[in-house]
């Protein structure tokens, strides 16, 4: 009896580790099968759609969004995930490489993958009315050869913060204009507070460097590009640009770190009053900051960099048109002008369509700002913003090199901030690198 | 009947083992395999994998002057982290070992630095380093030892050298205890013995203790080799590499290459260079240790 017992143990327990082992292969067979986005179940059509998460809230707004397309569109279900600006990358790319891209992507750039032709042609599945309506500077922003490859979600741009509490208490009445008075303003600040106050806020860290590298080129004159939209990264504006970084570490102007720090900190010390100016973007000041501040053009040539972030859509061979008339439905949605204005406060972002760039700059009042019940928009600032947007400088994303432009201007301002090299070798050494 | 019993208890072990080995093929070797193949292709920046191109990605990598750069990094950051940490472990294993009032508290707290996760750990010795708003600064200007702010990760050798003690940091304790468990086992009577023949302090270090925390000290700075080698949320917490590329180690290395500059067939072959390099280290060491064990 005890050994048939034993036995019939020693069975089933290896009837559990079969049955354990298979439901494990059953899983793994399962999953493909269930991730497979933008294909026609009978009527209905699914949307595999990738979001940033451009705040704390961003799940809540497009949850809401959800609810309201599927149940004005029965025949389409969304499958809307937000992803964080950290790890989109890499979902996006893991995705790709196993085959199992999204239909529709949100993140900031897109060239590498229309060099892989990934993607569809915008004027397939955007209306003309739509077309029509985002502001023309966007809209060629995302074109490679004549093709349109993406739309734009929002916009930002860059202004310089300054703390004119602190400027003042220096003997600085206004917001400097030249890089001169920079150099002037911090030495006035550095002999005023000593070790409490921090001149400038600079991140060159492989966070956003390119943003800086864009702020000081664009306003010595240089830049990315020449005017036939050429690579021209080692050109004498730029030297200059980059050497005028160095100026400001050495001195002692800026943040200890700039290598490491990212903007979001320096924006939480310029919102503690801790730091005396900085380029940051126009929401970079926290709703809960007493500071005075004023946000003023940039110095020099007075250039704002521009920031655009994109929708996209991914082809798929074996999906039929009404995929495709699904996606233009989606598109049709969301920049419908009250629900995109309503975004567009929610999340503090600029449009990129011109209707809602007029309603914002009147109604802007109407929209509640992401995870508070009661702080509105605020018109003036949209109207003042909208207006200045059209002038912004964009990076060239559209150039199949700007990933390695991007990383390339970060290593040269750290190796030459770090004394490694001059600007003037490490510009030449990117330049002939780009243009190989 | 018996022969079916014999059959099924020869058969047994293999069904017990096959979840396992289940795991540990998709888990590891289908990875290992899959990045090897990566090594050789050429994956375009969105991820797609274009074909086989030989060793180009190797011949990309050996031209970067950074990797070599790195490669330097990775030596004194695991030479410096598992040798420093093992020489004050042993050390505090030996304090530990002796009766004195408080000993279970300190023990409690020596396993904290190492029980609590890399990342804060990492987090916390930025902020108390950083010049602008550290408390490092801040105490040392309080106690009147510094006038003005001392910018202690200012240039890439003091970056790295930070990054090498928050290491050593957290590293010590199973160090600390790997020793004090092997100590622990020593019979107290050798000692007494030793004593009565005369033996001083460094002779029954040299000639007992650390004969007999031998296999302690070899499972300790195997799996510290391993651990230490393979770091990555310090160096890319703290520095992220930088400035400049400087500071990088080969792990947080092909992270960049990967996910920052999008080059997923260069990041393969730095990681297989850095799997060679690591199993030649821990056979060399094992060989050694193993040895050396038969020897005796």
């Amino acid at each position: 009896m005890n050994k048939g017992g034993k036995n019939m143990k020693k069975l089933l327990s290896m009837l559990l580790v079969i049955s354990m082992t298979a439901t494990m292969l059953i899983g793994c067979g399962g999953s493909k099968s269930d991730s497979e986005g933008g294909s026609a179940e009978g009527e209905k059509v699914t949307l595999d759609i990738i979001i940033s998460q451009y705040g704390n809230y961003t799940q809540e707004w497009w949850k809401e969004f959800e609810s309201n397309f599927e149940a004005a569109n029965e025949d389409i279900d969304l499958n809307i995930e937000i992803v964080s600006w950290n790890d989109i990358y890499t979902v996006v790319n893991t995705r790709i490489s196993t085959n199992e891209q999204p239909d529709i992507l949100n993140i900031s750039g897109f060239a590498d993958y229309v060099a892989d032709d990934l993607l569809m042609p915008a004027e397939e599945y955007v209306s003309d009315e739509l077309q029509a309506n985002f502001v023309p500077s966007f809209w060629e922003s995302n074109e490679i050869d004549g093709t349109v490859w993406a739309l734009p979600i929002l916009a930002s741009c860059r202004a310089l913060f300054c703390n004119m509490d602190l400027l003042n208490g220096a003997g600085i009445d206004a917001a400097p204009t030249t890089w001169d008075e920079v150099l002037t303003a911090c030495q006035a600040i550095k002999d005023t507070y000593g070790d409490e106050i921090v001149p400038w806020g600079l991140d060159i860290s492989t966070d956003e460097g390119q943003a800086a590298f864009a702020y000081y080129t664009w306003n010595f004159g240089g830049g990315f590009v020449d005017e036939n939209g050429d690579w021209a990264l080692n050109s004498a504006e730029n030297v200059q640009a980059v050497e005028f970084i160095k100026t400001l570490i050495d001195s002692g102007y800026c943040n200890s770190a700039p290598f490491t720090d990212t903007r979001y900190p320096l924006q939480d010390a310029f919102s503690a009053g801790t730091l005396a100016m900085m380029i940051g973007p126009m929401n970079m000041v926290s709703s809960d900051s007493t500071v005075n501040y004023e946000a003023a053009d940039l110095p020099g040539e007075q250039v704002a960099l521009g920031v655009c972030d994109q929708l996209m859509v991914f082809k798929d061979e074996e999906a039929g048109d009404a995929r495709t008339a699904a996606i233009t439905k989606f598109f049709d949605a969301f920049y419908e002008v009250e629900t995109y204005s309503d975004y567009m406060v929610y999340e503090g972002f600029l449009p990129a369509t011109q209707d809602a760039s007029d309603n914002l700059a009147k109604n802007a009042e109407k929209y509640i700002v992401g995870g508070t019940e009661d702080v509105t928009g605020n018109s003036e600032y949209f109207a003042t913003f909208c207006a200045v947007l059209p002038n912004c400088q964009f990076y060239p994303m559209q150039k199949a090199e700007w990933m390695d432009v991007r990383n390339g201007v970060i290593d040269v301002e750290q190796q030459v901030c770090s004394g490694t090299t001059d600007a003037q070798s490490a510009l030449d050494k990117l330049q002939s690198e780009v243009a190989e | 009947m018996n022969k079916k019993k014999k059959a099924l208890s020869t058969i047994q072990p293999y069904f017990w083992l096959l979840p396992s080995v289940l795991l540990m093929i998709t888990m590891i070797l289908i990875p290992i395999i899959s990045v090897f193949k990566i090594s050789f292709s050429e994956v375009g920046r969105s991820g797609l994998v274009k074909g086989f191109n030989g060793i180009q990605n190797y011949l990309d990598v050996f031209n970067e002057p950074a990797f070599w750069t790195t490669l330097k990094n990775t030596f004194v950051w695991t030479i410096a982290v598992v040798g420093l940490s093992t020489v004050i472990g042993f050390i505090l294993a030996m304090v530990l070992n002796q009766e004195f009032f408080g000993r279970k508290i300190v023990r409690a707290i020596v396993i904290f630095p190492w029980a609590t996760a890399l990342i804060i750990q990492s987090v916390i010795w930025k902020y108390i380093v950083n010049a602008d708003y550290g408390s490092l600064n801040v105490l040392l200007k309080k106690l009147g030892i510094i006038d003005s702010f001392v910018n202690w990760t200012g240039t890439a050798q003091t970056m790295f050298a930070w990054e090498c003690w928050v290491g050593i940091f957290v590293t010590f304790p199973f160090v600390t205890f790997c020793v004090l468990s092997g100590l622990q086992s020593i019979d107290t009577a050798l000692y007494e013995s030793a004593s009565v023949d005369g033996a001083g302090f460094w002779s029954k270090l040299f000639k007992i203790t650390l004969p007999l925390v031998r296999p302690s000290l070899t499972v300790s700075t195997v799996l510290n080799i391993i651990y230490v080698f393979n770091s990555f949320p310090i160096v890319w917490t703290i520095s992220k590499g930088a400035p400049a590329d400087q500071t990088h180690t080969l792990v947080t290395y092909l992270y960049k290459f990967s996910f920052s500059d999008g080059k997923s067939g260069q990041a393969a072959a730095v990681s297989v260079i850095g799997f060679v390099i690591l199993a030649i280290l821990a056979s060399i060491y094992m060989f050694m240790s193993l040895r050396g064990e038969g020897e005796e």
